[in-house]
Parts: structure tokens; sequence; C-alpha cells
């Protein structure tokens, strides 16, 4: 395994001083079993576990990546996938500034799930969260049963960052992370400690949720 | 039943081979990769544990070793055939082992088993001609249901001279295949030869095939061959007749192993032919002869057996040197490496090695005899051997043979008696449970008792679930050797199937597969104390956490368990509370799954011995326990510093862990855990907490007392209670509790929020649980905070106001 390899300007280059630090909330959504789990396993531990286990409830997991001064801090909250678990979904989208929904190439049907998070992403949470779309499982492309070209039209159309990851064999996966840590806006959201718990017991707010089956 | 006196010719034995191994890096079509042949195997064994006949060895374990190293161990009984002379067997003495044989092998086809390994040095005689097959499963274990995969690249059966020649052919999986084999084992004996000695290999089989293709009987044939024609013409003609039909050539003209069981000859003499030893008296045995082969298996582990060892004194397990693995040659291109050498350790080898139980044997001789067959209704003879024991860390007493010898036979006799001895069960497994005995003693704790309606159960048809289960099994638990196999996928699926289909109010959630895998590794080959139990379970702990909306439910459980936090750990709950760091972040795991999803399965099988002893409260002192025992970090720690603590869960120890959680629950009044959406088998009475809704308890802190509650503390542990009444003096002045302390609400300064400043001394509060009762809920719920604040513990509101009590409170409680 490729433990703690983190390329492509996630390590902090030696020497440089780090004038700013930008706090995020990041969240994962998506079908169960596509690999939200594995692909924060191998953004923040560079890891792959061939049986992860399932999430239920949530997770969470911190990274920090480095684009040129700034350090960017990701408070990740991977989600359960489960359809049932979606009433809990609210509290940790709510309030996050970046949002991955996975999909599993293989499979049509978490690609039409993925779409659905978008729609409720878009009509739910801040207006300015930051979606990227990603077509996990790349390494077993020869499976494949959502088109790249197909997913990529959606994602343009929709104004999404969109990859096609690999957990298993890292391809895309601190690419996907990096995109959006790029595309956030550096001057809001710094604050540490600010926005990142999710808000579950605002009892007021959740009354809005309208596509929920 | 077998007779208890056969074990005299009972030994612990083992063999091993090596299971095929797969190319380097191969995937499976899901990405995943394959299942190492060895755990196939390993799951697929298991069955043949259950396996009780008289005439077949029992299978005792399975166990892996490095590189696909995989060793069996089985019962041995007597010698084998061919270390016996096969001269001068009476025809009395051959019927005996023919029919016994056949008895065996009917055993494992009625139970969709074939042997394809019969040869003399698999049939197994004691100085009677009793027979016992020995390795009838090996076959079965190594070959997969789906195309007869191979999971071993030898064949089985390897001795020629008995392979049914349709196998020879290529054809296998038929049972009649069985049926010649000991019809030529049957041969050697009635002629009192060995077949072929001086033939190779190639003749031999040649000669069987030949006789395929020539008509005549093969019986005949094989006489001719070995000059023992004069036999075969003086043989019985009914015996004769049906040997040969055991011969035949097409396997459709065998019979089966019923009809030859029930062919004259057999039916006529039955009596003296079947399995029987002479018995010997209780006084006669030696201490082994005492217990059953699988208990003495599971002893003599404890003795510091060990199989691999045993092997490798003989020699078959041989290490080599690391550098002979290395690949002679590795494509670069396609980045293939060619097959390695053969290496010779890794051949199969067909030697069997008898265990050493020397030291096991002495061991059972130091133990009082009486201990072997304790009384359980004679107080004048008590069982409680090994209690001096008893007070060892659970580790050693669970490596302690005398200790586990106790155990073993005390709960193996209660379980005989189950449920009659359900009582007694349930306060023997409060000190322990023997892992030997776990699945059986969680079911009787559970209440379970098996009816056969599981079988009736429909666990096959496709429904909307499906998918769901599919991709949680291959994530749950595989770190484990029985769920990780194809055969614990399938029972897991059965399972997960057969109790969504039998509840129509509840649905699956993710977090089930986890709540069932403790109960499937427990009894893996009783799925149905598996199911009972789970089904059992779940009302008790979980009762509707599985409907569709189980929001309120789950809220209302975290809720009481943010009161429990604050109830013992007041400080702590406090840090938690400022940082927002609330169970509904990190508990619904805990509690879905009953910490099945949080923890590796040898700490859940722990805990659980602890928790079915529990009532439906005890989770909840559990996740106290998980969080005091990390007090120290999450003190000093911030929000993320926590949440990552617990996406992680670090090491707890799970012995301090239940010791904390039984410290807690024995100290905490059962109202204090009140849950509304409780199964609740007693009707709740007026001064038990009734009519309280999930919004008034969200807004507590401190949970409630009821006044039945209270009013027994106040009899019956005065010491351990300390009454704030906030009443104004003058209605104090008119009744109160006896010695309960009055601080007049409307006095009380609160803003100050030292203890100091209400003028208690707060070691008289220590240890105690406090009640604060007060005509006003706001008022007592206010006061209680500021006890938090003050980090005393055990804080709780009186349940209604105070007038009620004055109704209930026996008259010495009145004060003056």
């Amino acid at each position: 395994m490729a433990n703690n390899q983190r390329g492509g300007g996630i390590q902090r280059p030696n020497g440089a001083t780090q004038n700013k630090i930008c706090q995020f909330k990041l969240v994962l959504l998506g079908e169960s079993a596509v690999g939200k789990s594995s692909l924060v396993l191998r953004f923040v531990k560079g890891q792959f576990h061939e049986y992860q286990e399932s999430t239920i409830g949530a997770a969470f997991l911190t990274q920090t990546v480095h684009i040129e001064e700034t350090a960017v801090k990701f408070e990740i909250w991977d989600t359960a996938g489960q359809e049932r678990y979606h009433s809990l979904a609210p509290m940790y989208y709510r309030g996050a500034q970046a949002a991955i929904v996975v999909y599993d190439i293989q499979n049509q049907d978490s690609f039409v799930r993925a779409q659905t998070w978008v729609k409720e992403l878009q009509r739910q949470a801040s207006p300015n969260i930051v979606i990227a779309l990603a077509g996990n499982k790349a390494d077993l492309a020869a499976s494949r049963a959502v088109d790249y070209e197909e997913a990529k039209q959606y994602a343009d159309e929709n104004g999404l960052l969109f990859m096609e990851t690999s957990a298993k064999t890292a391809v895309n996966v601190n690419e996907i992370f990096l995109a959006i840590a790029k595309k956030l806006p550096k001057n809001e959201g710094t604050g540490p400690q600010q926005n990142i718990r999710p808000s579950g017991n605002e009892t007021n707010r959740t009354s809005g949720n309208c596509c929920s089956k | 039943m077998s007779p208890a006196v056969s074990k005299i010719n009972s030994q612990l034995s083992a063999f091993t081979f090596i299971a095929k191994l797969w190319q380097n890096e191969a995937v499976s079509s899901n990405g995943l990769p394959l299942t190492a042949n060895s755990i196939s195997i390993f799951g697929r064994f298991q069955i043949l544990k259950s396996f009780r006949n008289d005439n077949l060895t029992q299978y005792l374990n399975i166990e892996r070793g490095k590189h696909e190293r995989t060793i069996v161990i089985s019962e041995y009984y007597g010698s084998s055939l061919n270390e016996t002379s096969n001269k001068n067997i009476q025809y009395e003495n051959i019927l005996k082992i023919f029919y016994q044989c056949m008895t065996g092998l009917s055993f494992i086809h009625n139970n969709d088993i074939v042997h394809h390994n019969l040869e003399p040095s698999n049939v197994l005689i004691d100085e009677w001609h009793n027979v016992k097959l020995f390795n009838y499963g090996f076959y079965y274990m190594t070959r997969g249901d789906e195309d007869c995969e191979e999971y071993v690249t030898f064949p089985i059966g390897s001795n020629i001279r008995y392979i049914a020649p349709e196998r020879i052919l290529g054809n296998n999986g038929n049972p009649k295949s069985d049926v010649w084999s000991l019809g030529m084992i049957i041969a050697e004996l009635v002629f009192g030869i060995s077949l072929w000695t001086n033939l190779k290999f190639p003749i031999i089989a040649r000669k069987i095939l030949s006789y395929c293709t020539t008509t005549g009987s093969v019986l005949e044939k094989i006489a001719r061959d070995h000059n023992c024609l004069e036999v075969y013409n003086n043989l019985n003609s009914d015996f004769k007749d049906l040997l040969e039909s055991c011969l035949a050539v097409e396997s459709k003209n065998r019979p089966t192993c019923h009809e030859i069981l029930n062919s004259s000859i057999f039916i006529h003499h039955q009596e003296s032919i079947a399995f029987k030893v002479h018995k010997k008296g209780i006084r006669e045995l030696a201490p082994m002869e005492r217990l059953e082969i699988s208990q003495i298996y599971y002893l003599w582990q404890l003795t510091g057996g060990d199989v691999h060892s045993e092997l490798k004194k003989e020699g078959l397990i041989r290490s080599e040197a690391p550098i002979l693995t290395v690949p002679r040659l590795v494509l670069l291109q396609s980045s293939k490496s060619m097959p390695n050498y053969k290496s010779q350790s890794s051949l199969f080898d067909q030697r069997v090695v008898i265990l050493n139980t020397k030291n096991l044997s002495d061991r059972l001789a130091l133990i009082p005899k009486r201990a072997f067959y304790p009384l359980l209704h004679c107080p004048r003879l008590p069982y409680n051997f090994g209690a001096e024991m008893r007070n060892l860390p659970l580790v050693i007493r669970e490596r302690n043979i005398e200790y586990q010898f106790y155990r073993v036979v005390l709960f193996s006799r209660l379980l005989k008696g189950y449920p009659y001895t359900r009582d007694l069960i349930i306060e023997e497994a409060k000190k322990d449970i023997p892992p030997f005995l776990r699945g059986k003693i969680w079911a009787a704790l559970l209440n379970v008792i098996p009816t056969g309606r599981y079988e009736k159960v429909d666990k096959v048809t496709p429904n909307q679930t499906d998918r769901q289960i599919e991709v949680d099994i291959p994530r749950c638990h595989q770190y484990d050797e029985l769920l990780s196999s194809p055969t614990g996928h399938y029972k897991l699926k059965r399972l997960l199937k057969a109790w969504v289909t039998s509840h129509p109010q509840y649905v699956y959630w993710q977090g089930l597969d986890s709540l069932t895998a403790p109960f499937l590794v427990t009894n893996f080959n009783d799925e149905e104390t598996a199911f009972l139990s789970l089904y059992n379970f779940i009302p008790k702990y979980l009762h509707n956490f599985f409907l569709k909306d189980n929001s309120i439910i789950i809220k209302e459980y975290l809720t009481k368990f943010s009161q429990l936090v604050t109830f013992h750990e007041p400080a702590l709950s406090k840090h938690l509370n400022t940082i927002s760091f609330i169970p509904e972040l990190f508990a619904i795991p805990w509690v879905l799954t009953m910490f099945s999803h949080v923890f590796p399965l040898h700490k859940i099988l722990h805990l659980w011995d602890r928790l079915l002893i529990g009532d439906s409260s005890y989770p909840l002192f559990i996740g106290v326990a998980i969080l005091k025992q990390l007090k120290s970090t999450l003190r000093e720690a911030g929000f993320n510093e926590c949440i990552l603590l617990f996406s992680d869960l670090p090491d707890i120890i799970m012995d301090t862990c239940v010791i904390a959680a039984d410290e807690m629950y024995e100290k905490t009044p059962k109202s204090i855990c009140h849950r509304k959406h409780v199964w609740r088998t007693e009707e709740l009475e007026i001064f038990d907490i009734t009519n309280i809704e999930l919004s008034d308890i969200q807004k507590e802190i401190s949970p409630r007392i009821s006044a039945n509650n209270l009013i027994y503390l106040l009899k019956e542990k005065p010491n351990q209670v300390v009454v704030f009444d906030l009443r104004p003096q003058n209605d104090y002045k008119r009744w109160h509790i006896r010695g309960s302390i009055n601080l007049p609400y409307t006095n009380l300064m609160l803003s100050d929020r030292r203890l100091e400043s209400i003028n208690v001394e707060r070691n008289t509060l220590q240890d105690k649980v406090v009640v604060v009762i007060s005509v006003s809920h706001d008022n007592a719920s206010l006061f209680a905070d500021f006890l938090v604040d003050c980090e005393i513990s055990m804080v709780s509101i009186l349940h209604n106001s105070i007038n009620t009590l004055h109704s209930i409170l026996p008259s010495n409680l009145f004060g003056t």
C-alpha cells in the first residue's frame, strides 16, 4: 500500500511559511458501497482496505492540503449510504462548503442516486457549496456501466467538478480534493471552529426537507 | 448417542495439507480479492463438526497456518483396517464391518456429502470389529458448491484400487461411487487379500477400466486375479449377490446405502452387527473417558496443546529457506512470474498424527472425581468447584484448564436441564461464560427454545433489501475466518433475510448485519439458534429500533444516554456540552448495533457475555463506561479531537469497561433509565415514571427518578440518598421527608455556581443519589443544573411534583 503517499502539493513545501489557514467542512454523499469511506481513507491516511466496513451514522476525519501559501483544512463528514439514513444527512451537509457526491462506475443506479443527491444539495445546502462528482472504482473499468462522457456532460451542465477516481489505485483521489480546495473561496469560512459542527438540533430548520423519498 | 465407554479407543489426531494458492493479486468480478481457498475450506468444514454417528469419527477443528497451510483435527479410533491383518477375519465380523461402514456412509449421504476417500486406511476398527469411518469429509470440504471448484491441487482418494470406474473417468459427486469403494474393501476382507500389491498405478487403472468393457462379475474377476476362485464359489449366495451389486460397473445398477442396509442379510443380524462396545462402570473409567471428545480437545488446547508443533515434530510441516520461494523467472512485460518449482514441503502427505494427550490426562487425574458429575440440587455436596479462582482476571480463567473444566462440565449439565435450569444458568453466567459453550448459554439467557419455526421462514425469495444485504455482508467483520468464508456469507444472508421476512413491521437497517454476526459465529452450525437468539435479542435491547422511521426511538435513547453521562460523569458531560459533542455524532452505531459495529469480535463476545445478563438499560452504561475510560483524553480535547477519537475508536479495555458499567448499573435506580420505547413485560404503575414526552426530557440535563424508587431508597438505603427540598420553609415545616435538606428556592442565589454558596459540604453528597424535589419542576431542573455545574454526580429530579409523594410516603419517613 502506498502509505502516506500524498503527491500533488499536499505536503507542505519544506521551509515554506504558512500565511493563511482555511477550514472547510466537506461532506461525502452517495449510494452505499460506492466507496465513500474508501476515498476518505485513501485521502487522509493513504490506505485502502478491501473490506472497508460499512458506515453507520457518519464518520469524521480531517486532512490538510496546501495550495500555494494557504493551508486548507478539510473537515470531512463521511456519511452512511443506505437510503434509510437519509434523514441524518441534512445534519451533515448543512453548513458544508463542499460536497463530494460519489457513485460507482459499475452501477447505473448509483449514478441516478448521485444525481438525486446533487439536486438535494442544490436545493437545501448552502448556496455557494462546491460540489464534486466522483465516479469511483475506475480501476474496474472493465465492468463499467456508466459512460465517462455521460457523467461528464451531466457534471458540466450542473457546474460540478468531475473526476473518475479509484480509491484502490489512488487515481484522482488527491486530485479531486485539491480541485475542490482550489475552487473554494479562501477569504471566507476561515475562522477556526466555525461552521464545522453538524447542526443537528436546530429543529426549526429540518422541516424544509422535501426530497426525502 | 454414542456410548461413553467407546472412548477408550478415541484419540485426538491431525493431518495437514496446503490449499490451492491463487496466482498473485487475482481479483474476482466485484473487485474484491478472491477468497483464500483455505478460508473457503474453513467455512465448509464447520458443518462436519456437528456430525454425530457411532460409525463416524468426530471432526473437531480446523486451523489455518501461513501460506494456505490447513490443519484438520479429528477423532481417531482404534487402528486402521490396513494396519490390521486382512487374513482370517471371520464371516460374522466381515458382515459387521460391512454393515457399520454402510451405516456411516448412509449418514453422510443423507447429509448430501460424498466420501470419495474411502480406502482401508480411512476405515478404523477396534478389537470388537466396530468401525468408524475416518476423514469422510475431505472431499466435501475441499470442493465448492458451484461447479465443484476445487480448493486443493491434489485429488481426493489417492488409492486407485478403491476408486470407482466413473471417478477414474472424471465423474465425481455420485454417492454410488462410495458404494463401489466399500465393495472393493469388503472384497479384500472376504478373500483375505490385498489388491494388486505388486502392480503400478496405471496398470491398476487399466485393469479396473477393463472390467467395465467386458461382461461378467467384477467380483469374480478379482477372485480370478488373486487366485481365490474357490472362496468366491463358496460364498453365501445372498452375501455374494449383495457384494456383486456394489461392484456393478454402471453406477445406476449399484444399490444405495439405504437399500443395502435393508437387505435381508443385514436386517436379520442387526442386533449382533451394530456398533457395540463393552461397557464399563463409572468407577472403572479413566478421567479422559468421562468426557466427550470435543471437550477433550478443548481442554487439550488449554494444557498447551499445539497442533502445529506436533505436526512439525513429525515432519509434516517443514519450513524451508525463504530464498527458495523467490520466483525463478519473471516476465517483465506481463509482470507474471513463472510458477515456482514444486516445493516438496507443500505436497500432500497423507499421514495422520496422533496428538499427545499425556499432559491433559495428568491434569485431569488431579481433579476430584466428584467434579465430573456435579450435583445441582444437593446442598450437602456443593458444586462450586473452582470458586477460589473466581477472582482471577478473566483472561486467566479462560486459559486455565482446571477452571474451564469445572465450568464446561457444570454448564453442560445445566444446559441439559434447560429451560428448567434457566435461573441457575443466569446465576452462573454472571460469574463468567466458558467460550466453549457460549452460543448455547447465550441462547439460554435469551430464553431461546428451538421450535423448528426457522426452517419454515422464507430465506430465499428475492426482495428489495437483497442488494443492501449483499453489499453489506462482504464488509462485515471480514477479518474473521468464519464470516469471510463463502459458507459464512451464505448463512449470514439467510439469517438476515429470515429476520426481515419474519418482521413485516421492521426493515433492514445497515448495522443489522453486524448485530447478527456474533450470533452466527457462536452458533455457526445451528442457524436456528442463531436466528432465535437474534429474534429475542432485538426486542429486549433494541425495541422498535428497526422501524422504518426510528428517529424518535434513537433520539430518546441518545437523550437518555446524555442524561446518564451527566448522572455519572458531570464534569465530563459539562465539557462535552460546551464543545457541542453530542451523542448523535458518535453513538448511533454504538446503539444500533449494540457495539458490534464498533469493536472486533473477540471484544464483542466478552461485552455481550455481560450485556445479556443486564436489562434493556445496560447498554447505556457500557456507553458511559467507554466515555469514562477515555475521560482524561476527552476532557482535554476540543470538538475535532473528540470526534476523531470516535471515528477510529481506540483500544478499549473490555474488562475494565464492563466492571465500570456494572458498578454504575448497580448504583443507578431503575427509573433513572426510564425510556418510553422499551419492550415491557409489566405495566407501569402510577408512581413509576409515566406520561413523559421526549420534548420534556430533551430539555433536562439530569434524569428523573420515580416516587417508587425514591421511597425504596429512603427505606432500604437511607445512607445512599440525599434529598433537597426546594419548597418554602412553611410548607417544609408542615411535612417533609425525614432527613431532607430544605433550601427554599426563592432564597437561592444560583448565579454563584459554587457549592459553598448554598452551604452544602461536598462530601455529604459523595456517592449518594441526590434527589431534587420541588413543587415547580422547572425550579427543580434549574437547581439540578446548578449541582451538575458544581460537578456533583448522581443528581436526579423527582418525577411529578412532591405532592404525589405525600400520599404514599410511609409514616415513619415523615419528618417533623
